[in-house]
């Protein structure tokens, strides 16, 4: 495997990296950063908890 | 089909706490079952108290994550980006009365939205009043000091080379990557077909590259 992902392999790469899957290119530099930014913007408290009390689920009508 | 059914069906797909634990990631839980979301969604804008509340848990992360990953942090946190995801959700509620199945999946309804909230943010220039964080209660199993910095220039340095990307290409990778969309759920948010969604995410994955080698070689 080349350090490069193949272009027809994009989209495998970007669904890997969108499921938080070890990603096979991880010396690919684009790569890299994507994952970088990822595990950045996942691991910072709780995505799913994040004030949830503070928001009211009645919508307006 | 029942709101606790579809909710079932929904809800084991959505990421618990962080994503780093969890074992089918961010992706399966966006694609869960298109057709029971559907159902969801139509339940939600009757007015399905339920359904109102599993729609929105189902929608948050992948919201939350696209703004953080837009916005970046302040000061060291995510406080301005995660009160813009916040934004968002009360839009998104706000508007679900009126909201009008055009066959459009839903989660492009609520990205368009947090596009609209992104860009209101990156216009104003408030950012001065940056809360403090509270003090953990119990031991902090985050990483620590070293990989923390590490992670945080490294995520500094994908926003400071994702900006300089044509703004399509940049929010394609954000919505596909950190939000997890499918190509065709991109396209529906960036107006694209899924195919030439694939085309451009190849060429945007190449810029992205290129401009990561330039620096390294400057």
């Amino acid at each position: 495997m080349t350090a490069h992902v193949e272009d027809d392999a994009a989209d495998v790469v970007l669904d890997a990296l969108a499921r938080r899957e070890i990603v096979e290119w991880a010396a690919d530099p684009a790569v890299r950063l994507l994952a970088a930014l990822v595990a950045d913007v996942d691991d910072v408290g709780d995505v799913n908890d994040y004030r949830l009390s503070s928001v009211s689920i009645t919508p307006s009508t | 089909m029942t709101t606790s059914t579809i909710v079932a069906g929904i809800m084991p797909n959505v990421t618990e706490g962080r994503v780093a634990d969890a074992a089918t990631g961010v992706r399966l839980a966006t694609r869960s079952d298109e057709s029971d979301l559907r159902e969801l969604t139509s339940l939600a804008v009757q007015g399905d108290r339920a359904a109102i509340e599993s729609l929105l848990g189902h929608l948050r992360p992948m919201v939350v994550r696209y703004c953080r990953a837009r916005l970046g942090r302040v000061s060291g946190h995510y406080h301005i980006a995660d009160d813009v995801a916040q934004e968002v959700c009360i839009a998104v509620l706000s508007a679900l009365p009126r909201y009008r199945d055009m066959g459009r999946p839903f989660a492009s309804f609520v990205f368009g939205i947090a596009s609209h909230k992104v860009a209101d943010a990156l216009r104003s220039s408030v950012r001065s009043a940056v809360p403090t964080q509270d003090l953990p209660d119990g031991p902090d199993e985050r990483p620590g000091p070293e990989e923390t910095v590490v992670r945080y220039i490294e995520a500094q340095h994908a926003r400071a080379l994702l900006s300089r990307l044509p703004a399509n290409q940049r929010e394609l990778l954000i919505l596909r990557v950190v939000s997890g969309l499918s190509a065709e759920e991109t396209g529906n948010v960036l107006g694209m077909s899924a195919g030439a969604v694939r085309v451009a995410q190849h060429r945007a994955l190449a810029r992205l590259r290129q401009l990561a080698e330039l620096e390294s070689i400057a």
